[in-house]
């Protein structure tokens, strides 16, 4: 038996003003949860301490094939290698171009830490341990997995999602440096291996501009990107629906919101904390 | 027990490479799935435009900041034009445009493909007479490579902007002095680098993703992996192709 109901007035009205509120409750709900995450994390430590360690030990090796190209360390590692052989490439090449190519050194100690391998981590974060995160979670939401869980009266939240974000920031420490090293590796390889320049212009200028606090900053710029990863990803997964592609897209479009967000944090925190004075003094 | 632990790699690394030749093979070979074609190049566009404007914002700024904090000192920000495009058109553009047409086109090939992979459905093409490849990978790749090659020409353009209204209007750099130093160091050659750059890179973010998703197996679970594996694999090589093209392209472009 059909059932006649009456269209209702003012349908494309109604329509463009759903999609506002439609999108100002989903910015709410993302809100909510990503509170309710961060609120959660000591819970996590204290209650579900196993899964904790089970999560910093497979985020830090991977997961399935990606452990056979070695876990999330070699992935990182390589996308900095290949990004500190670039300023090698790049740099010599220009500053060769003006007459300067002496200071390649300078231009990896100045470059590499505020700007390529902050980027290059965050990126190479989002697509490991924060795509695999969405697919974990995603594929346990698909299976109703998430519902079993309240059921048996595990906190989902706290379960999925907290431990997850204390996870990544534990991992990405080490992570971190590893990533800085392999940069500052491969573009001092590049520059005297290949390209030819002395070992010993090259460690003048690059020890004489690394400044110790830039580091520290670039690590702080990390672990709060990584908070931002990985809240982003759980937020994705835990909310993934419609089958099978409707995880895979959940991982996409993870993938994109938290690139982006990612960039938009760097840019801010590099405005704080370089904005006023530059913390760069050429006469040392 | 060797063969069992270097053995999936191995084949992977061969499954991809059949395919890319069946690929290669069948782009050549009538008929070309045009209608396919043309909704891929839509649907990639569709969901990579708008990220990619938001990612290379904020990274060519980024660039012009620290690169001005270097040529205030020394006294030459009226260099900061060329910084701005040698950083832009050589590296910002084409790797904004793998991030995006990776993580935002790639991913949703992947997933599109492998949910079709894990209800039989590419099995069911096979059984009509249909070869997937033709019909469904040839489109996507050339679809892939289309939408990279456009977007990052946009997307330099736009880097370069919001590098121009950064630095003139928040670092006080005379506009002049920005866009005549634009073409000092970047010339022709560069822009042809990183358009090749850029088409190689969505040629292989298309293959990957077309390999990962018609070989998934095992679930939602499955799709999810792929499509993560997919992200990982596709930055992975493209960071490789862009240090060998950098290193190779940068023997024609510098003198």
């Amino acid at each position: 038996m059909t059932q006649a109901v009456p269209s209702k007035p003012y349908v494309r009205l109604r329509r463009a003003s759903d999609s506002v509120v439609g999108g100002w409750k989903r910015i709410g709900s993302q809100a909510q949860f990503y509170a309710k995450t961060l609120a959660s994390i000591p819970d996590a430590v204290v209650n579900y301490r196993t899964e904790l360690w089970r999560l910093i030990a497979q985020m830090g090796l991977g997961a399935g094939a990606l452990a056979v190209v070695g876990g999330t360390v070699a992935i990182v590692g390589f996308l900095t290698i290949t990004t500190g052989a670039l300023v090698a490439v790049q740099g010599y090449n220009q500053l060769a171009s003006v007459g300067f190519e002496a200071l390649t050194g300078f231009a990896s100690a100045f470059f590499n830490v505020r700007l390529i391998v902050p980027g290059t981590t965050s990126v190479a974060l989002s697509a490991t341990i924060g795509a695999g995160a969405t697919a974990q979670i995603g594929a346990m939401r698909i299976n109703e997995e998430v519902d079993a869980l309240e059921v048996i009266g595990i906190r989902s939240v706290t379960y999925l999602a907290s431990t997850r974000v204390l996870a990544g920031v534990v991992v990405v420490i080490p992570l971190y440096c590893v990533a800085v090293m392999m940069a500052f590796l491969a573009a001092r390889m590049g520059t005297t291996a290949i390209y030819g320049q002395g070992s010993g212009v090259y460690d003048h200028y690059f020890s004489t501009f690394l400044n110790p606090t830039d580091l520290i900053w670039s690590f702080f710029q990390v672990v709060a990107i990584t908070v931002v990863i990985m809240l982003v990803h759980t937020y994705y997964g835990y909310n993934a629906s419609g089958g099978p592609a409707g995880v895979g897209e959940a991982v996409g479009r993870a993938v994109r919101t938290s690139m982006v967000i990612a960039a938009i944090e760097i840019i801010f925190i590099s405005l704080a904390v370089y904005g006023q004075s530059g913390n760069f003094n050429l006469a040392g | 027990m060797v063969t069992y632990l270097g053995g999936k790699p191995v084949r992977a690394v061969g499954g991809f490479f059949a395919m890319t030749l069946d690929t290669f093979v069948q782009m050549v070979k009538p008929p070309f799935a045009w209608k396919e074609y043309i909704l891929q190049s839509w649907f990639v566009a569709r969901v990579s435009v708008l990220p990619a404007l938001m990612l290379t914002m904020p990274y060519s700024v980024l660039l012009v900041f620290t690169f001005n904090i270097l040529l205030t000192e020394f006294g030459a920000s009226d260099f900061s034009g060329t910084g701005a495009a040698i950083g832009t058109v050589n590296q910002i553009g084409p790797i904004v445009t793998v991030l995006v047409v990776s993580g935002a086109g790639a991913t949703a090939m992947c997933a599109d493909l492998g949910a079709r992979t894990i209800r039989d459905e590419i099995d069911a093409l096979r059984v009509m007479g249909i070869n997937p490849i033709q019909a469904l990978v040839v489109p996507r790749v050339l679809a892939a490579t289309t939408v990279a090659l456009a977007l990052s020409a946009s997307v330099i353009l736009v880097g370069l902007t919001g590098a121009f209204f950064f630095t003139v209007f928040v670092q006080h750099v005379s506009p002049g002095a920005f866009v005549a130093g634009l073409t000092l160091l970047t010339g022709v050659a560069d822009v042809i680098v990183s358009l090749v750059k850029a088409t190689l890179f969505g040629m292989a973010a298309g293959l990957i993703a077309c390999y990962k998703g018609i070989s998934v197996g095992g679930g939602p679970a499955g799709v999810g992996n792929a499509v993560n594996e997919t992200v990982v694999f596709t930055f992975m090589v493209l960071f490789a192709i862009n240090i060998i093209v950098t290193a190779v392209g940068i023997q024609f472009t510098v003198q």
